[in-house]
């Protein structure tokens, strides 16, 4: 709620130098707030009904799990805000800000959903928000393809967890996710894939990991946050809270572990092959995401456990790191780690930074990675069997890429090239400070593990009660395997990544060119489809939407009871309709425009007079109205067109002659088969009118009152017609400069 | 094609046009128990517009800006029993003896039919626009 606050003030800020100070005080008291929830252990709850008969609500529920993700939401959101000051410098960034706020609201609503929908709506919201940051350099052709590619494929994720979600509401009985007890069965199969492809589609998992490193097209300030703390996040969260519900159906742990396993992998490998320093962290996350959602889905309590630690640990040196990156671009104009030299000495507070929070993503003691790794690979050993076995290996082998790829980018980073060392720009403190208090962070996470701990667990025990008995281990002993597995791996990975800093070649983008193509490819086929339904003939649009129309009475056609016909009930309807038809007649024979008009005109008195002898003086009214405008309407468009009308060929006019017979035939057959067949509920109607509407005139009391609500949709209609109407026509003077068009082309209207 | 040509249907149209917005404004008031109500009321002012756009005399200008007056007088009488906790679109009926006109009898209905005939109006000053521009200021041009 404070976000919305937050987003119009920012909007309406006068001056935009303040515009990230103002912005960063919504997520400081959503921080505030939530860090007093964090050791409480009491749940809130908050519920707005938006429609009651559906079972529609906006339902939140922040309980220790709410709050922990809230804290690292919005106090990584705060850390951003003053990043972003820094970063930016100076100019407008009022609407950046107050899209980061609305980003930083909508994953805190995604946080704290306890209801299926609002989970979903916010889940939207995050794409979309996420889709304009992403595209901020919204004249940069690579930052608009890759907002584009990072909306669509999280979009199509968000379709695909919207029929999940549909699928386990009608499973589970129930939309409140507090409410819902585990299913399982072939339908709560189908929801737990559905739900799972969403999820990886959010967090970046093989083969939607596509977009994310594309992503890096954005401002640092908004990778660092999505990519830490957030979006990505999104993805993890949701198998975290479907994991009560869904955790016991079968293919749910497999799919998640193998998913989360493989690309850990494929991400780490693609961290060790780019020389971008942001796209090295780009894949690196892809690579952390992979494990998270490995432990998330694998589903036992010390699995779950170890997934909400690593995605503590991994916001707070992720972001780190990100920022660090950003500092070292901003200050030198590049992030290329064969390209920079020197900046050991040039930028200490950067080079320390990355150095701590590295070692924490390696998962090396003193820092909140280590306790969080050892959970991760104790969870593995846990596993018994020959699947056990496997994910061990998996995380192991994926650990060892991590340390391999992290010592890779420090070392590069930071080495001397030789050569001059490159040039770098004055010190910003408010771009360094949020780095150094996270990777500051990073350390006393680990010196204050115990109260970590309290935090994470009771997290944790609210997805899997089973997690409850663990804690976040300073120190796990020299004879815990884990300890041993872990050293190896910080050995192996160290290696190999000091070895790979030596070699590194730019390398081929694999799969993000896909789905871009996949894209244009659609977007032809939209264009030669569109070429070819709209064509732009107004005639054959008519004949087109007259002849539909008339197919669509067929099915109405059995209700028509030949026994209510009758001829007329009053012998001056058949004089009055026999000069409505013979006026019809003559609009289609007569040569001469204004001939044509005047005889339409013929036609309208006609259906008015109809009305009247009918019974019906508002309708004739009406009628008779609109006419009058029609004839004036008639002066101004014939003055510019010839006077008789163009000849057409036989066919054409067969054609024509054809559709109108078959429309009129259609609306006579619609008119008779709508016929009222039993007594009118007049009486009733006229003593509700008099008694509620307050009025004698049915038919206006009938449209300002009873029916007032589809009075209500017909001038919304109207209204949006309308002005698509008027910005359609000044679109066309704006192109065409108001140009008169030739005369031949005038002549050839119709 | 008409402007600037017949002085005399430029007066006569001068001069019909508060006549006909008296004879709009009383379709809208008669429309509660007569025939008549918003949308015809706005429909005579909307041939108003017509007739001096034809004529080339002043009109109003802003369709946006009837829209907006409109939705909004719609919506505020849609939305407002809301709070009150009734359901949506409830009508408030008002009766009051006022000197001269005697009892007069209305409800909320009647700033609903304002709304609707702030968007009808707004419609024809829209077609009138587009219309404006693209022919009569052509024959502009050519006379």
């Amino acid at each position: 709620m404070s976000h919305l606050v937050g987003v119009v003030a920012v909007l309406s800020l006068p001056n935009p130098r303040p515009a990230f100070v103002v912005a960063l005080a919504a997520p400081l008291v959503s921080a505030a707030w939530a860090a007093s929830k964090l050791s409480g252990g009491e749940v809130d709850t908050a519920r707005l009904d938006w429609v009651e008969g559906l079972d529609l609500a906006f339902s939140f529920r922040v309980g220790p799990l709410g709050a922990l993700l809230a804290v690292l939401v919005s106090g990584i959101g705060v850390l951003i805000f003053v990043y972003g000051h820094g970063y930016f410098g100076g100019g407008d960034r009022r609407g950046f800000a107050a899209t980061l706020l609305a980003f930083s609201g909508s994953m805190l609503g995604l946080v704290w959903a306890d209801d299926v929908w609002t989970l979903f709506l916010f889940w939207e919201a995050t794409s979309v928000t996420s889709f304009l940051l992403v595209g901020t350099k919204s004249t940069d052709s690579t930052a608009v393809t890759a907002a584009r590619r990072a909306l669509l494929v999280t979009v199509a994720g968000g379709l695909v967890l919207l029929a999940g979600l549909l699928v386990l509401v009608d499973v589970a009985g129930t939309a409140t996710l507090s409410e819902m007890g585990p299913v399982t069965g072939d339908q709560a199969t189908v929801a737990a894939v559905l739900v799972l492809v969403g999820a990886f589609t959010k967090s970046a998992q093989l083969p939607f990991h596509v977009w994310l490193p594309g992503a890096m097209a954005a401002p640092t300030p908004v990778s660092a946050y999505l990519h830490s703390a957030t979006m990505v996040k999104a993805g993890i969260v949701l198998i975290g809270v479907m994991h009560p519900v869904l955790g016991a159906v079968d293919i749910w742990s497999g799919l998640g572990v193998t998913v989360g396993l493989l690309t850990m992998f494929w991400g780490a490998i693609g961290a060790l092959r780019h020389a971008d320093a942001k796209l090295v962290l780009a894949w690196g996350t892809v690579s952390q995401l992979g494990l998270m959602t490995a432990m998330m889905s694998l589903g036992s309590g010390k699995a779950i456990f170890a997934a909400v630690s690593l995605v503590v640990a991994h916001a707070v040196f992720k972001a780190a790191l990100f920022m660090a990156v950003g500092e070292i671009d901003i200050r030198t104009g590049s992030r290329d780690l064969r390209s920079l030299s020197g900046l050991r000495a040039s930028m200490p507070v950067a080079f320390w930074v990355m150095v701590f929070a590295g070692l924490s993503m390696a998962g090396v003691p003193p820092l909140l990675g280590f306790p969080a790794k050892e959970a991760a690979i104790e969870a593995s050993l846990n596993e018994s069997g020959a699947s056990g076995d496997l994910i061990l290996a998996g995380v192991t082998i994926g650990s060892v890429l991590t340390v391999a790829y992290t010592t890779r980018l420090v070392l590069a980073l930071f080495s001397d090239k030789g050569g001059e060392p490159t040039e770098v720009a004055p010190f910003r403190w408010a771009a360094a400070a949020p780095s150094v208090l996270l990777s500051v962070l990073g350390v006393v996470g680990y010196v204050l593990a115990p109260s970590v701990t309290d935090w994470v667990v009771p997290a944790a025990a609210t997805l899997e009660t089973k997690s409850a008995g663990y804690a976040l281990l300073r120190w796990p002993g020299l004879d815990s395997t884990a300890f041993w597995i872990s050293m190896g791996i910080v050995a192996g990975g160290a290696i190999i990544g000091a070895a790979a800093a030596r070699h590194s070649s730019p390398p081929e983008t694999v799969g993000a060119n896909n789905v871009d193509r996949l894209v244009d490819r659609t977007l032809d086929l939209a264009k030669w489809i569109t070429g070819r339904v709209q064509h732009g003939s107004l005639p054959i649009y008519l004949v087109v939407m007259a002849l539909a129309a008339s197919l669509a009475v067929i099915p109405f056609l059995g209700s028509i009871d030949a026994d209510q016909l009758h001829a007329w009930d009053r012998p001056l309807q058949a004089g009055m309709g026999t000069t409505v038809v013979a006026a019809a007649i003559a609009v289609a024979v007569i040569r001469s425009r204004i001939g044509a008009a005047l005889a339409l005109g013929v036609v309208g008195l006609g259906v008015s007079a109809l009305f009247l002898i009918q019974g019906a003086p508002d309708l004739a009214l009406t009628q008779l109205l609109v006419e009058t405008v029609i004839v004036v309407g008639f002066v101004i468009g014939l003055g510019g067109l010839t006077t008789q009308f163009p000849a057409n060929g036989f066919v054409w006019r067969s054609v024509r002659i054809g559709t109108a017979v078959l429309a009129g035939a259609a609306v006579t057959a619609a008119l008779l088969a709508s016929a009222e067949n039993t007594p009118s509920n007049r009486e009733a109607l006229v003593a509700v009118a008099v008694d509620e509407g307050g009025g004698n005139n049915l038919v206006n009391v009938i449209l300002t009152d009873l029916r007032a609500l589809d009075t209500l949709g017909e001038v919304v209609v109207l209204v949006v017609a309308a002005m698509g109407v008027l910005a359609l026509s000044r679109a066309d003077t704006a192109r065409g400069g108001g140009a008169p068009l030739s005369d031949d082309v005038r002549k050839g209207r119709r | 094609m008409i402007r600037g040509r017949s002085p005399v249907v430029r007066s006569a149209i001068r001069a019909a046009s508060p006549l006909a917005l008296l004879v709009a404004a009383f379709l809208f008031f008669a429309g509660h128990n007569q025939p008549g109500g918003g949308f015809a009321a706005g429909l005579v002012i909307g041939a108003v517009v017509a007739l001096r756009t034809v004529a080339g005399i002043g009109r109003p200008q802003d369709a946006t800006r009837w829209f907006a007056v409109g939705t909004a007088l719609v919506s505020v009488v849609a939305l407002a029993p809301l709070l009150g906790g009734e359901p949506l679109l409830d009508q408030v009926i008002v009766s009051e003896t006022v000197p001269l006109l005697g009892k007069v009898k209305s409800g909320s209905a009647l700033v609903f039919d304002a709304g609707v005939t702030a968007i009808v109006v707004g419609l024809f000053v829209a077609v009138f626009d587009g219309l404006d521009a693209d022919e009569l200021g052509r024959d502009e041009v050519q006379v």
